[in-house]
């Protein structure tokens, strides 16, 4: 059985302090803890901890709890969330601040489709300039639950025949002119 | 030049240590012995305590044995203790406007830590005072007298109050109601938090005893039109909108709504909110005060063609009540003092479609539920739905319109408690499952976490957490064909949907839609919200910043039955005392015109807040109404000829204490 009290000592309140600062969030510290976010958030039921509890985390300073939750890999940015706040804060932005956080420190669930969906995606950008859907999607495959690939195997030859699914690898000229985006990004991070 | 114009100027300086508040950082031996120093200066003293009667009797003694005849006291903040010296300098026979304070504790000894810097920093001030004193003139306080009548506006249960009381003192009392009854929203609950006694039972015998009261003009379906003048003598018309129907000759005996020739009620009845029907002559409710009857003009078939059988007029041919030729009438009165007590209206939840109300019939909002739960309601006491079925669950969300950035940010105050009753009567009359959806629960006051308290051994169901939204989309079959909330339970810590035959919107409570104009035409202020600013938060919560206008209730921000009243009674005693002294002292740190010197060209009248600034056509000269004045300086800084000037705040005295601050020592 795990621990689940929380000792002072584990809450990072400087962290806590310093994303309150990052743009998006700084109308944190005026959560009221009503519940709006999780009620109106259609991806809540598969939630492990509501979008609320999530705020509350990150208010009272509880990174590796927060960073490790599936909840911030479930938002699908659909900004209902921010749109009825009573308190006005960017919920959703709260939710991209995390997600990258996550990244950063490699906390986030390895074998869990959407992080991984996300790595692949900016890498094959990166790398070609362009999407390759069918190879991002095998690549996702692979590293979270290859037995998926079975399963996608009829769809996916219905997609092929049809025409709807390319297994070109494609990719744009000048690619490394495009690679200073990501990299100038970093920078700036 | 200056000593001829003011005598022979003998200045004496008083140092205070307040104990250790300021000498514990400030060196007041050195301040006193730096004063000595300083020309005019004829004594300078410190002392532990000048606020206390020695300390006062130290000014007093010198004034009378060393012919000091300018006082300059440094020690707190004038609004402490400029009084305090001012009357002992008048106690000497010193005209008090020869006294300064200089304020070396809040904005010296309280804000610095470096001993040495403030002592030089209270040097400064006191220099700068006794180079402004030398040049103060002796002003005298006026006085206007105050009529001993008051205007009320608004006769809800703070308007009611207020008028009783004063009536009560034996004054004259205007009670001016725009509705054709009084009561106001008190008269729509059923029973009333946390004593749930019923509301009506309590109102109407103070409604009757305003009707009744020797003391009191009541007119209701009337309106203040226009507001002149200033504390003491305000000039006040009112509106007398035409009811079509004479109110000292209808007895209230209701004959007319009988025949009116719709022989059915088709017109939404205000009073129970649409819930019922009324026809074009009616009576807002059975203990309506007057009880007289009123005509709707937009619905009365001989008011609208002119082409009815007028079958009223005949019920009423005796005493001859009915009379279609009325027209508004103005009344013009001079009142001392007005109490406005104009109350709220509620949120309007259309503007929060997530929860359907408007869209979906069992919808209500929590004025509809006191009206639907109240034994002469439309339902006569029966909770059933617009769709005529008696409800099993019963979900109330809080926060309707309140804490909430996208509509009103304030907390409304009443609706929890109001929700603990509705819950607690709606689970009397129907047995209903009932949820409460709120975010905080706040039940402070007399016997509230007491009724709280009591609300949960009932068995209501308490979900803390905001509702999301209100659908009618069933997810499964126990959903269908009702309601279902959408929420976080922030307690048990996952989303429920809730199904619900009967869904309450606790609204919240905003200013009335006109409080601007109310509020310009009083020529007081509104607080960011929009209802009425108070003079101090604390200390002067009915008072406005325009003496002689008070406010009571709900238009000066949310709260319950018994603020409101507690409110009132306060207002009515501050109108009391004003009537009762039967004059007003006015500060005379008014500006004035030097009338040589303007040129007419009426840059300072729409720049006063105050509206003290005229402009005099036949001179072509602007003049300053020193009762109106409050000495804020905004005309004489606009001037352009500079021929506005301010007591306590000449040229001379500005520009020598901005010399005296800036020497150096």
């Amino acid at each position: 059985m795990e621990r689940q009290i929380r000792y002072q000592r584990e809450a990072d309140l400087e962290w806590a302090h310093r994303f309150t600062q990052h743009p998006g969030c700084e109308r944190l510290l005026s959560c009221i803890q009503c519940g709006t976010c999780s009620g109106t958030c259609p991806l809540s039921i598969y939630m492990d901890i509501t979008p609320r509890q999530v705020i509350a985390m990150v208010r009272e300073g509880f990174r590796d709890d927060v960073l490790k939750s599936k909840t911030i890999w479930l938002c699908a940015s659909c900004y209902a969330c921010s749109v009825e706040c009573p308190q006005k804060i960017n919920i959703t932005d709260v939710m991209y601040r995390l997600k990258r956080e996550a990244i950063q420190n490699n906390v986030f669930p390895k074998r869990f489709p959407i992080p991984v969906l996300a790595q692949e995606f900016c890498e094959m950008v990166r790398r070609r300039g362009r999407n390759s859907e069918f190879w991002m999607v095998f690549r996702m495959a692979l590293r979270s639950n290859p037995a998926i690939l079975l399963s996608m195997m009829r769809t996916g030859w219905d997609l092929w025949r049809t025409g709807r699914l390319s297994m070109r690898m494609e990719r744009i000229q000048r690619v490394n002119e495009l690679q200073y985006i990501p990299a100038a990004t970093k920078e700036v991070d | 030049m200056s000593e001829q114009r003011n005598g022979h100027v003998r200045i004496g300086v008083y140092i205070c240590h307040c104990g250790a508040n300021i000498a514990d950082t400030v060196d007041v031996k050195a301040v006193a012995e730096y004063a000595a120093t300083l020309p005019g200066v004829v004594i300078s003293r410190e002392y532990k305590y000048m606020c206390s009667d020695p300390g006062q009797e130290l000014i007093q003694k010198d004034i009378e044995e060393h012919a000091i005849n300018r006082v300059v006291v440094a020690a707190c903040s004038p609004t402490l203790h400029e009084n305090t010296f001012r009357g002992a300098a008048e106690r000497a026979g010193l005209n008090p406007f020869f006294v300064q304070m200089v304020n070396i504790r809040e904005h010296d000894s309280w804000v610095h830590s470096d001993r040495e810097a403030a002592t030089v920093k209270a040097k400064d001030l006191v220099r700068a005072a006794v180079m402004r004193v030398y040049f103060h003139k002796p002003l005298e306080k006026r006085r206007v007298p105050i009529h001993p009548e008051v205007l009320v506006v608004g006769g809800g249960i703070a308007g009611i109050h207020a008028a009783l009381t004063v009536a009560n003192s034996g004054k004259r009392v205007y009670l001016v109601e725009r509705e054709p009854t009084i009561g106001g929203h008190m008269a729509q609950y059923d029973k009333t938090f946390p004593t749930l006694d019923c509301a009506a039972c309590i109102l109407t015998p103070k409604m009757s005893a305003v009707r009744a009261h020797p003391n009191i003009t009541l007119w209701t379906y009337s309106e203040v039109v226009s507001v002149d003048g200033s504390v003491g003598d305000y000039k006040v018309v009112v509106k007398r909108k035409p009811r079509y129907v004479h109110e000292d000759l209808c007895v209230g005996c209701l004959q007319c709504i009988e025949t009116c020739v719709y022989k059915d009620s088709k017109f939404d009845d205000e009073f129970n909110l649409g819930l019922s029907k009324r026809k074009p002559i009616y009576i807002p409710f059975a203990q309506a005060t007057p009880k007289v009857v009123v005509i709707d003009p937009d619905a009365c078939i001989q008011l609208k063609t002119g082409k009815c059988k007028k079958s009223c007029m005949e019920a009423c041919v005796e005493r001859g009540a009915i009379d279609f030729a009325q027209k508004e009438t103005y009344e013009e009165i001079h009142v001392g003092s007005i109490i406005i007590a104009t109350g709220f209206q509620t949120f309007d939840p259309r503007r929060m479609p997530q929860y359907g109300y408007g869209k979906y019939p069992n919808v209500y909002n929590t004025l509809e539920v006191e009206r639907l739960v109240n034994a002469s309601g439309p339902t006569s006491g029966q909770v059933i739905t617009r769709d005529g079925r008696v409800p099993k669950s019963v979900g109330i969300v809080l926060c309707v319109g309140s804490r909430d950035e996208n509509t009103n940010r304030w907390c409304s105050r009443v609706c929890c408690m109001t929700s603990l009753k509705l819950a607690h009567l709606i689970k009397e009359h129907t047995g209903a499952e009932v949820y409460i959806f709120y975010i905080d629960m706040r039940a402070a006051g007399k016997g509230y976490e007491e009724f709280y308290q009591r609300v949960l051994n009932e068995g209501v169901h308490f979900i803390r957490g905001r509702v999301a939204e209100i659908t009618d989309w069933a997810l499964d079959p126990s959903e269908a064909g009702k309601l279902v909330a959408r929420v976080e339970d922030t307690n048990t810590g996952f989303v429920r949907r809730i199904p619900l035959d009967m869904v309450v919107l606790a609204v919240g409570l905003e200013p009335q839609p006109d409080a601007h104009e109310v509020q310009r035409m009083f020529g007081i202020s509104c607080s960011l919200d929009g209802f009425f600013l108070e003079k101090h938060p604390k200390l002067a919560p009915a008072p406005t910043y325009t003496d002689g206008i008070f406010i009571a209730g709900l238009c000066h921000g949310p709260k319950d039955i018994p603020d409101t009243v507690m409110q009132a009674g306060y207002a009515a005693a501050e109108a009391i005392a004003l009537a009762d002294t039967g004059f007003f002292e006015l500060e005379p740190n008014t500006a004035y015109v030097v009338e040589e010197e303007c040129s007419g060209c009426k840059t300072c009248v729409p720049l006063c807040p105050y509206q003290a600034v005229t402009f005099n056509e036949e001179k072509q000269k602007a003049f300053i109404n020193e009762v109106l004045c409050k000495g804020c300086g905004t005309c004489v800084a606009a001037c352009p000829s500079g021929s506005i000037k301010q007591n306590l705040f000449e040229d001379e005295e500005i520009y020598s204490e901005i010399e005296g601050v800036l020497a150096y020592a």
